[in-house]
This record gives structure tokens, C-alpha cells and sequence, in this order.
């Protein structure tokens, strides 16, 4: 008989004899990983809603004056001071009165008694890509209203503020709901193994006088709290993704779904939300072993 | 009385090793004493003299209070972790409380002593229908050790403390519910155990298990060295 095929005994008799604490874990285990990932799903489509928004922001500063190549130059060199940008486009007095005319369609004609450059010309300044980008877009539009000739910035400022006050309070959640996933899986695997030790006293302390390495005492322990944490994980993915098939069904009309791609996790993050599941299970499996075998 | 002469092939060595249970209790004063490999040994003694202590100071159950403990010459109580579990291995103990895992059936109380040393199961099924047999115990391979009588839980303690081949086995009170005839059985599974080479040391109250024996016999009394008769270390 070799070493693991006598730990898988030990761990086989574990479970048998503490099954319904066992289950109590592996819930409790499975919730805590349900809700840390279901506000990490949230959280994560919030980015993608950053992303998708992103693309459409714009940033359009009025200009007193139309600038000149040279005062252009100065004015684009000035704004990429600041950062970096995707583009900056200079609409001049007659392209703003053509857009303007094009977007009225067949009301176009209430223009004919206007001049054609009765609109100030300006810049749209697209910002990259990206969320670091999109949370300074305040201080972007603080900067560029500085600039000389500025008359005034434009952008879908409430919008991306209230955006912004939502996405911070998800990833607090996001944190919350981690520490609680960690504190949680700890805490009850610790729990429930140092009760299978409290039940099994006498037969570890009969082991130990039989000559058991401490590996021989502690690795059925381990193989336990690692057998909580992946199937507490599966268990708890599992339900996340009958809930995100549920919302996308109930949700599937035109509606708020629609404006983005509401996506649910790839491989590689179930893959990491389980290993930190099955690294936090055995961390709470080892705490309580360790303690007994040092007694 | 004392020995103080550390022999090479002597498997235990005791040098005025005394315990002291807290408050006051003194278990054993200045305790010296050489038993040789192979060799068979009695502990007698009244209740309270001392013999439980010895023998688990020899298991490394109890740390002494003084002195200098050698099993196998290995200070047993500086050992921890990988070399003490392997020098446990080696000494099977037969204890007076039988330490038997009640929900556990007999076969597997048995058994746990060769699965920590990775005996292949095939070998442990022998080795435990074997000693079933030795023992008049073949009918209760099955049978949870809970619900033994406490003479059948003795024999399964000391069927344990075999099982493994350890080259040290200690006993206590191995006869205390036995009948004569079962007593018979486990003196001479012992005896088989000592002539395949086993050092034995057996604490007992029963005289009829040492009366004629030629082997040591030390007395304690109130925890010292009263008498040692007998042949000497073979």
C-alpha cells in the first residue's frame, strides 16, 4: 500500500463519517463563491459598459475663434500635454453649419435665413479607450475649458458621473464580497475540520502512538478542504451561470441589455475563481491540522 | 539492582529517569535499568507502583522529568516529526485502556497499525486472519471493537500491538480479563512474537504469566526499583 492510496482511504473515511457537515461547508463554500462572482460578473459587464461608452465619448470644446494651422498646432499640442488622446478633430465654422444641416434632414431649410459660420467652431477630442481614461474625463474637461479661446466643453458629463459613482460602488462590492469569500471559506472549512478532529480525537491520537507521519495525519485533511473548495467553486459558478441564463433570457427583449454585450466570465477567470477557492479551502483545512498536530 | 552500563546491543536504556506528575505525584524516582534486544521482561508491581508510567515513557506517551531514556539508541524524547513517527512504528504497545477505535471493526483496529507503515493489503488481510485465529477472535473479524467484551478488547489491543512485527512490544496487563485458557493464547503468541526476535516487556499483576518464567522480573514499589530477579539480559 503506498502512501496515497492510504491518504484516499483516510480521506474516503472522513467524508463518510462527517457527511452533513461536510454539505454545510460545501454550501456555505458555494454561496460565498456565488455571490463574490455574481458582483464580479457585474462589475466586469460594468467595465464593458465603460469600454462600449468609451467609445462614444467625446469631448467638444466651443472656440471663440476659428484657429489657424499654426494656433491648431499650438492647441494639439497642448491637449496631449494633458494626455493621450484617440484623435483630435478640428470642426471649423462651416463644417459645424453642414453637420448641423445634415442632422435637421428636410427641416434643413429653417437654416436659409442664417449666416453659415453662426456656429463657433471647435474640437472633438475622443479620449483612449480606456477606464482610467473615462474616470479623469472631468478633470480632461476642467483642462481643456482652461484653454485659451475656450468658450465652453461639452460631453455626456451627468451621465458619466453617475456611471462612474456606479462602477465605484460595484468594485467596492466587488472587494467586500472577496473578503468576505475569503473570510468566509476560511473560517468554515477551518470550522468544520477541527470538528471532524474534535469527533476523530482518539483515533489521531492513536495513530500518532501508531507510528502516523504527520503527512499521513494531515494530508486527508488537506485533500478534504481541497475537495471543498472545487466543488464549493463549481457549485457556486454553476448557479451564477443559471442566474446570468435566466436574466438573459427574462431580459432578451429591447431593453438595457441590449446597449451592451452582457458576457459571463471566460476560461481563464472561472479557471482563477476556482483556484482561489480550492488555495483558500486548504489554507483553512491546514490552519486547524497544524494546530492539533503541534499540540 | 541498577544498571548503568550502556550495552552496544541493548534495546532500552534507563538512566535515573524519574516523573513527576503535576502537583507532587512522584510516578518513578531514579529509575535505571538495561534491557536487552530479544529479551522478555516483566513489570510487576501493586496499582500505583509505577508500571504504566515506564512503559509509557519507553512510547515517548510521557516525557520524563529527569534522566535519559534510550529505545533502540535513539533518545526517544529528542525525536519529533518523520524519525519518531518511524521509531513508533517499530514499537507496538498493547496499553491497559486498549485505545480501541470503537466505531472501527476489529479487522480495521488491527489493520491501522500496518497501514501507517504502507503494508500492501493483500499482507495485512493475512496478517490480521492470522492473528484472529491466534487469539480465538476469528468470528469477530467484522464486529465493531464497541461492541466486544472487555476480555475479546484485550486480546484486539494486543492483536494491534503485533500486528506490524515491531522489534519492541510493550504489554500492559495483557491477562487482566482473560480466562486461563485464553491467557495461555496470549503468553504464547508473545513468546512467538519474543523467539522471531522481539524485545517484550509485559507490566502485569498476574503471577501465574511470570511465575515460572525464566526471564527478569523487576518490582517497583512506589515508583522505584524494589527487586530484579530472574536470569540476567540474555
Amino acid at each position: 500500500m503506498n502512501f496515497w492510496f492510504a491518504v484516499l482511504r483516510q480521506a474516503g473515511r472522513n467524508l463518510r463519517q462527517t457527511w452533513p457537515s461536510q454539505i454545510m461547508t460545501l454550501l456555505t463554500v458555494g454561496l460565498s463563491v456565488l455571490l463574490f462572482a455574481l458582483f464580479f460578473l457585474i462589475y466586469q459587464n460594468m467595465l464593458n459598459v465603460g469600454d462600449k461608452l468609451g467609445d462614444d465619448l467625446r469631448l467638444i470644446v466651443y472656440l471663440q475663434e476659428e484657429p489657424g494651422p499654426e494656433m491648431q498646432e499650438q492647441l494639439r499640442r497642448k491637449i496631449t500635454n494633458f494626455d493621450e488622446v484617440e484623435q483630435i478633430k478640428f470642426i471649423s465654422k462651416e463644417d459645424a453649419y453642414k453637420r448641423f444641416s445634415e442632422q435637421l434632414g428636410d427641416d434643413r431649410d429653417v437654416l436659409d435665413d442664417l449666416p453659415t459660420d453662426f456656429l463657433p467652431a471647435s474640437i472633438e477630442v475622443t479620449p483612449k479607450k480606456n477606464l482610467r481614461s473615462l474616470a479623469q474625463v472631468q478633470l480632461f474637461s476642467e483642462y481643456l475649458n482652461k484653454l485659451p479661446g475656450t468658450i465652453k466643453v461639452q460631453y455626456g458629463q451627468e451621465w458619466v458621473e453617475r456611471f462612474f459613482y456606479f462602477t465605484k460602488l460595484v468594485s467596492l462590492v466587488v472587494v467586500l464580497s472577496g473578503s468576505l469569500l475569503i473570510l468566509t471559506s476560511i473560517f468554515k472549512v477551518a470550522h468544520t475540520i477541527r470538528l471532524t478532529i474534535i469527533n476523530r480525537q482518539a483515533e489521531l491520537e492513536l495513530l500518532k502512538l501508531v507510528g502516523a507521519t504527520n503527512n499521513y495525519i494531515r494530508t486527508p485533511f488537506l485533500m478534504e478542504g481541497l475537495l471543498q473548495g472545487l466543488l464549493g467553486a463549481l457549485a457556486g459558478i454553476a448557479a451564477l451561470y443559471l442566474i446570468y441564463t435566466w436574466i438573459k433570457l427574462k431580459f432578451s427583449g429591447p431593453g438595457l441589455l441590449h446597449l451592451f454585450d452582457f458576457t459571463f466570465f471566460n476560461g481563464p477567470t472561472i479557471f482563477t475563481i476556482i483556484v482561489i477557492s480550492i488555495t483558500l479551502c486548504a489554507v483553512g483545512s491546514y490552519t486547524s491540522i497544524q494546530k492539533f498536530l503541534r499540540k | 539492582m541498577t544498571e548503568s552500563t550502556i550495552q552496544p546491543d541493548s534495546m532500552i536504556e534507563m538512566i535515573k529517569v524519574s516523573k513527576v506528575y503535576p502537583p507532587d505525584v512522584k510516578a518513578l524516582s531514579s529509575i535505571s535499568l538495561s534491557i536487552d534486544r530479544g529479551e522478555m521482561f516483566f513489570l510487576i508491581g501493586m496499582s500505583g507502583a509505577g508500571k504504566t508510567t515506564l512503559l509509557k515513557l519507553l512510547c515517548n506517551m510521557e516525557t520524563p522529568t529527569n534522566g535519559l531514556i534510550e529505545v533502540a539508541g535513539h533518545q526517544i524524547h529528542q525525536l519529533k516529526g518523520a524519525k519518531l513517527a518511524k521509531i513508533r512504528q517499530k514499537i507496538g504497545v498493547a496499553y491497559q485502556d486498549f485505545k480501541l477505535l470503537d466505531n472501527r471493526t476489529v479487522a480495521e483496529n488491527i489493520a491501522i497499525s500496518m497501514e501507517v507503515s504502507y503494508k500492501k493489503p493483500t499482507i495485512i488481510k493475512k496478517r490480521v486472519r492470522d492473528l484472529l485465529d491466534q487469539l480465538l477472535l476469528s468470528d469477530k473479524h467484522d464486529t465493531m471493537a464497541g461492541e466486544l467484551s472487555r476480555g475479546e478488547q484485550q486480546r484486539v489491543a494486543l492483536a494491534r500491538a503485533v500486528a506490524n512485527s515491531p522489534t519492541l512490544i510493550l504489554v500492559d496487563e495483557p491477562t487482566g480479563n482473560l480466562d486461563s485458557t485464553t491467557t495461555a493464547r496470549v503468553m504464547n503468541l508473545l513468546n512467538k512474537c519474543n523467539h522471531a526476535g522481539a524485545t517484550i516487556i509485559i507490566a502485569t499483576h498476574d503471577e501465574s504469566i511470570y511465575r515460572n518464567s525464566q526471564h527478569r522480573i523487576l518490582e517497583l514499589r512506589e515508583g522505584k526499583i524494589f527487586s530484579l530477579q530472574g536470569g540476567s539480559p540474555s
